[in-house]
């Protein structure tokens, strides 16, 4: 009962994800359409769609972990069915509360509102922010519950100390922690501390909006908290995807578990210390900043990587390497994403080399590498899990002639698209520019370019929707 | 400049990782039903993490002391320029700026001497970024309202050089701009 339950909600949230997925590429599409001076908007539309785009994005992708890793963790505690439903609802009222902003008050500070730029637009209607910081807070809210309560759950059945897996530090432990286990801990507490930094960002947004002028915000503690929620949530939903591949890619393949050992657990509990400090790396080029944090930045997202290549990148090594297993779409998915995942991080330590930034911070470079590991990596690692889900409750689980197409068209479209960016990026072009300076010749035909790449995957993206949709629809709408 | 090799560096290793993982993965397909996969995996996983480290270490090593922290801390500047900028233009000038009434002037700077740029925002947080004369970027800071950043360069060539906003900061962001010579 409960289950089934579970079953219909998760694909609520795969229709839903897929929908909004495709609405916002459709409006990336468009932006590079606009710097490629193939059609016209204005800034304002842009810039608002660029907002719409962005916070979507990072949205969807992360309740598509969420919802992912809420689906397994049913195999091994109880979840709460109720904080999904919330969630559900509030993503969605959320995501509406957003859009309006966007779309109708023309909210336009971009998906990180950096302070005091909210309170600073010109062009976009008064109501317009409270309104986006209220859909904000909605979303904060929503997400909290759900993450509070899925680690509460864990920690019903498992203590402390081993839902971190600290056991296996020891030889021969008593108790395993699964890997989804373990993984899954180390994300939500990630994800909880991320989203309390929202709601002391948002209050201290608050406090300066209704004390009309009387109280005003230190710019660089609200750039930090900005950062440390911003970064962190985008990299916990890779965390979530992880988790995901974790416990998937063998059983897909047809091969044994992987297993909690205790350089797994080693190199996820500082994955956790790490991912928590490397946001200082967005900072870089504020001189003001204290040198000490700016050095721990680059440490931070250096090593960051390296648990994350020898556990993580490794493990899938060696349960490919010259081993027969069952290719489907899901583990194909799994493990080109991987390979998205890795390139797009190396794109990342290259910029989060401080000497680097300096001539790539704010140029294409950053969308370029944090497009990589999201539409080549963790896009992929959730739409590896949607078709898993689809396939589980249907009778006839033949081989999808769509596969070869859809990955064909995907890698395709991703890496034209993505190479766009990046020689952007090393030609010093900027981000986020509604159109380019004509110092800048390269600029519009790359964007044209990639516009046209992007194109590609929207179309990858439209085939596999409409391969599994009917399948999911088909798991909602069954008797229960 | 320095682009163009942070771009073959990472389009080289781009590509080796494509290439490991095609390989990897056409060694699955190959593999007969009996082959045993991995040989000493443990032992293959200690190297790789071992080896990456020793790289991430030299790198960071190698690095950290071309951060802009440090580049010419102890030197004294030949000239310092004040920057405020403001939604959607730069004022600069060789004289403290005013925030209630800013102004800003034409700007010569001495080639081959360290010059400090002092840098801040009147309103929303910009971007403070110096364009050669053939577009590239050579150096940047940001404009934070409520603080001054202070940026050192030492210009080698002469010309004119261009100032380009690069942090958002609303409707105009695009068309941010100023420049300055180099004598
Ligand atoms: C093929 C699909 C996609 C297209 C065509 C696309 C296009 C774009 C474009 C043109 C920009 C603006 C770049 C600029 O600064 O000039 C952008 C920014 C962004 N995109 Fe995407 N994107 C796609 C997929 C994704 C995915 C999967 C994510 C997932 C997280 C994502 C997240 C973002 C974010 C966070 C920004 C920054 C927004 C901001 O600057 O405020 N995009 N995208
Ligand atoms: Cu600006």
């Amino acid at each position: 009962m409960e289950s089934i339950k579970l079953r219909k909600i998760t694909s609520v949230w795969v229709i839903t994800v897929l929908i909004l997925f495709i609405v916002s590429i459709t409006l990336g599409i468009l932006m590079r359409l606009n710097q490629g001076e193939v059609i016209s908007q204005s800034p304002v539309t842009f810039y608002s769609n660029l907002t719409t785009h962005g916070l979507t994005m990072i949205g969807i992708w992360f309740v598509a972990g969420m919802a992912a890793v809420n689906y397994l963790m049913q195999r091994y505690i109880k979840t709460s069915y109720a904080a999904n439903v919330i969630a559900l609802v509030f993503t969605v009222i959320g995501v509406l509360m957003l859009w309006t902003a966007t779309f109708i008050g023309k909210f336009h500070a971009a998906w990180t509102f950096l302070y005091p730029l909210p309170f600073k637009e010109m062009g976009a209607a008064t109501w317009a922010t409270l309104l986006f910081l209220a859909s904000l807070t909605v979303l904060g809210i929503g997400w909290l519950i759900w993450s509070i309560s899925l680690m509460t759950q864990i920690l019903k059945k498992y203590s402390i100390a081993q839902a971190f897996a600290w056991q296996h530090f020891k030889k021969n432990p008593k108790v395993e922690t699964p890997p989804f286990i373990l993984i899954s801990m180390i994300t939500l507490i990630g994800v909880i501390a991320c989203l309390f930094a929202a709601v002391v960002l948002l209050v201290l947004f608050y406090a300066e909006y209704f004390s009309k002028g009387n109280f005003v915000n230190d710019a660089l503690l609200m750039k930090n908290l900005t950062y440390f929620f911003g970064h962190t949530i985008a990299n916990e939903m890779l965390y979530l995807g992880l988790a995901v591949i974790y416990e998937l890619f063998s059983e897909v393949s047809g091969r044994p578990k992987w297993k909690t050992t205790w350089y797994v657990a080693l190199a996820w509990n500082f994955t956790l210390i790490f991912v928590l400090t490397a946001f200082f790396h967005h900072l870089y080029m504020d001189f003001v900043q204290p040198e000490g944090l700016q050095i721990i930045g680059q440490l931070a997202s250096y090593l960051a990587s390296l648990p994350a290549a020898g556990v993580t990148v490794f493990s899938v090594f060696i349960a490919v390497y010259r081993t027969k297993i069952k290719w489907s779409l899901t583990n194909l998915l799994f493990f080109i994403g991987i390979a998205g995942w890795v390139i797009g991080g190396l794109g990342a330590v290259i910029d989060s080399t401080i000497s680097n930034n300096i001539v790539l911070h704010n140029t294409l470079w950053v969308p370029a590498h944090f497009h990589t590991y999201n539409a080549m990596g963790n896009v992929l690692f959730s739409l590896g899990f949607f078709y898993w889900f689809s396939t589980q409750f249907s009778e006839n689980s033949k081989v999808s002639k769509f596969t070869t197409l859809t990955l064909t068209l995907l890698l395709i479209g991703g890496i034209g698209f993505l190479l766009a960016f990046y020689f952007g990026g090393a030609d010093s072009i900027p981000r986020r520019y509604s159109i380019y300076p004509s110092d800048f010749p390269m600029a519009a035909p790359m964007a044209t370019i990639g516009a046209t790449f992007a194109t590609i995957y929207l179309i990858a993206i439209l085939i596999f929707f409409f391969n599994i949709y009917k399948r999911c629809l088909k798991i909602l709408f069954s008797p229960s | 400049m320095q682009q163009q090799p942070i771009l073959v560096l990472f389009l080289a290793l781009a590509g080796i990782t494509t290439i490991v993982f095609t390989y990897i993965f056409v060694s699955s397909k190959k593999a007969a039903q009996s082959e045993k996969g991995m040989s000493n995996p443990l032992k293959k996983r200690f190297w790789f993490s071992l080896i990456l480290f020793v790289i991430l270490s030299i790198f960071t090593t190698a690095t950290l002391p071309d951060s802009p922290y440090y580049l010419f801390a102890d030197e004294t500047p030949a000239k310092v320029v004040h920057v405020a900028a403001r939604q959607f233009t730069f004022f600069l000038s060789e004289k403290a700026i005013d925030p209630a009434s800013p102004t800003g002037e034409d700007i010569e700077l001495p080639a081959d001497e360290l010059v400090e740029f002092r840098v801040t925002s009147l309103d929303v947080n910009h971007g403070f970024a110096i364009y050669n004369n053939s577009n590239r970027l050579i150096t940047q800071v940001q404009a934070m309202p409520g603080y001054v950043n202070r940026l050192r360069y030492k210009f080698k060539e002469p010309g004119q050089y261009d100032i380009l906003c690069l942090e958002y900061c609303g409707m105009a962001h695009q068309a941010m701009r100023a420049s300055f010579t180099v004598k």
